[in-house]
């Protein structure tokens, strides 16, 4: 290294902490720079009532310890009842995006003619997901003559497809099936699409992590005579862990930010002008789900496989 | 003799079975049809964006909509040239900045997140845990609901309006260090110790043995970036028409309602077409990797 002369009395790991410091420099500078003090900036607001100074510019902050927390909890109407179901919503998806994501990369894993297009196909979500096209399709939507918006009502309004649900899932609850389960397997299957449209990053992600199992082991699986069943859960799932952490946390990040809580978090400060609030919320629920993040990484982490 | 061949008998049908059991045509079958349905829903706003590039401005306002064109034409296309070339900025600036943003964002990103992911993967530091879960937490922060410290920040740094306002934050966004982490945590430190054995600087070892070790890992990562950066609209930051980006041309289209419906059809078609061209480029160089070849342990 260029400068080992200096450093000759630093033992080796020492040195090799000052090289991992180097490599993770540009990623820190640059983190201070853009998010640290937004997140500053954020808890200081949520400390104090922000109160825009109109005309002039600016803003002007008044410390008012934790009034806007017990606010938030004690005061605002709505907030604690989204804050519950913002959560559930993202605990419901994110098992079945996962799951399904892993079940998708590991049918597109397998060898096929026109491989990289289906994968592609998978990947057209995230792509048409971009504001402007959505808007685009949007309009396209709309241009289509008036009668449209009032054709789709009558349509929703007389959708009886002749199956009763209730009727089913009266009868579920007779077998004492637990309400919760039924809750959410109805739930999932209502959300089917939207959970297929928010897994394309996920399949990539898992493909890639498929991609890097050595073939060597599944090879000492194939000559140890292991089926495909036993293949699956001793080389591939346990490769492939660490990844369902990585999968875990990129579709809680994504369906948390597209969430009613954030939503409402938005709405408080530009519509209602409530800067100081709005940060206290978006703090909590931040903590809120980081703390669930941890606890689950945790778990999973404990049983991962690491080479080493 | 007879008998000797009725043991063996036996044998071979169990293994055939077996083989039978782990891929059986029907069950391939099965999977595919699952498939091919679930790809049908995912290939559809495609086929529809496609095919109404290519249909006359009466097929687009169609009622009910049809989904493939009856008389293709390539008029939404000529019309989106006519319109631009009457705009202010000529269309190819608008190609051009989002070119620039997309192309030095993803590529400033995967180099800062390997480089950073690299010492949080295989080195021990001080700090190391505290920096990690800095990176979490820095991917839970909501996009909306930072903005007025972000266009401080960005004013504060002078970047308010250039494209750095769009580039330099990308290049730290949490996700990217995450993935490149978890991928290289699965490298052998073996592997690492030998290049280092064999006289390797830190450097050369991250260049030669990590990043080909993990480019399944990178390429995904570049993949899902040039997604995010080229559907950046860049409307907060950007004020100057010169340096805004063609997503924002599809919006003023848009917003130009019913009269531009077809050269709007048009844009979103380029617009989505250069993501999925770029999927399909760095999809087809995920393949597997070599980690442990060679490894004895």
């Amino acid at each position: 290294m260029s400068g080992g002369k200096k450093k000759k009395g630093m033992s080796l790991t020492g040195k090799r902490a000052v090289v991992g410091l180097l490599f993770i420099s540009p990623w820190i500078v640059g983190f201070l720079a853009f998010y640290v003090r937004s997140f500053i900036m954020t808890i200081q607001f949520a400390l104090s009532e922000v109160t825009v100074n109109a005309g002039v510019g600016g803003y002007t902050l008044k410390f008012n310890g934790l009034e806007n927390f017990i606010y938030e909890f004690t005061k605002h109407p709505r907030f604690p009842q989204t804050l519950v179901t913002s959560l559930q919503d993202i605990l419901i998806d994110v098992p079945l995006i996962v799951f399904f994501s892993l079940f998708m990369a590991l049918l597109l894993n397998k060898k096929f003619p026109g491989r990289t297009l289906v994968r592609a196909i998978f990947f057209i979500p995230v792509i048409m997901n971009a504001d402007a096209i959505v808007s685009a399709i949007e309009m396209a939507r709309s241009a289509m003559m008036g009668g449209v918006s009032a054709t789709s009502a009558a349509i929703a309004e007389s959708s009886g497809s002749g199956v009763n649900m209730d009727y089913y899932l009266a009868l579920f609850k007779e077998l004492a099936l637990p309400d919760s389960l039924l809750d959410y397997v109805v739930g999932a299957i209502g959300r089917i699409n939207d959970i297929i449209s928010a897994s394309g990053v996920q399949i990539v992600i898992f493909i890639a992590a498929l991609q890097s199992i050595p073939s060597s082991l599944y090879e000492v699986a194939k000559i140890e005579g292991a089926t495909g069943y036993e293949t699956f859960w001793k080389v591939t799932f346990p490769m492939v862990l660490p990844h369902i952490i990585t999968n875990i946390v990129y579709t809680v990040v994504d369906s948390f930010t597209s969430s009613q809580i954030v939503e409402m978090a938005y709405d408080t400060a530009y519509k209602d002008q409530m800067w100081g609030l709005s940060s206290a919320m978006s703090f909590t629920t931040t903590v809120i789900v980081c703390l669930i993040l941890g606890v689950v990484c945790g778990l999973i982490q404990k049983r991962t496989f690491y080479y080493n | 003799m007879a008998d000797k061949a009725g043991y063996k008998k036996p044998k071979k049908v169990n293994y055939k079975k077996q083989k039978q059991l782990n891929r059986s045509k029907a069950g391939n079958g099965m999977l595919f049809f699952l498939m091919f349905i679930c790809g049908i829903f995912m290939a559809l706003p495609l086929v529809m964006i496609v095919n109404n590039a290519l249909k006359p401005l009466d097929e687009i306002f169609q009622y009910p909509p049809r989904v493939f064109v009856k008389n293709p034409t390539m008029e939404n296309f000529s019309d989106l040239f006519v319109l631009m070339n009457d705009s202010w900025v000529p269309f190819s600036r608008y190609i051009l900045n989002t070119l620039i943003i997309t192309v030095s964002g993803t590529v400033g990103h995967v180099i800062v997140a390997s480089f950073a992911a690299y010492p949080l993967a295989k080195h021990n530091f001080p700090g190391k845990k505290i920096v990690f879960s800095l990176v979490v937490l820095s991917m839970m922060f909501s996009y909306n609901v930072t903005q007025i410290p972000n266009y401080m920040i960005v004013t504060w740094l002078g970047m308010n309006n250039t494209y750095l306002a769009l580039i330099l934050p990308a290049w730290q966004y949490g996700m990217g260090l995450y993935l490149m982490k978890q991928f290289m945590e699965q490298i052998p430190n073996s592997l690492l110790e030998s290049a280092r054995l064999d006289g390797a600087s830190e450097f050369r070892t991250f260049w030669t043995m990590v990043m080909p070790n993990v480019k399944p890992a990178w390429l995904t990562l570049a993949i899902f970036q040039f997604q995010q950066m080229w559907a950046q609209t860049g409307n907060q930051f950007l004020r100057s028409e010169e340096l805004k980006p063609l997503q924002y041309s599809l919006q003023q289209i848009t917003a130009g309602g019913t009269a531009r419906a077809g050269a709007a059809a048009a844009v979103s078609f380029i617009i989505a077409a250069i993501p999925i061209i770029f999927f399909l480029i760095c999809q087809s160089n995920v393949i597997e990797t070599m980690t442990t070849s060679g490894m004895k342990d």
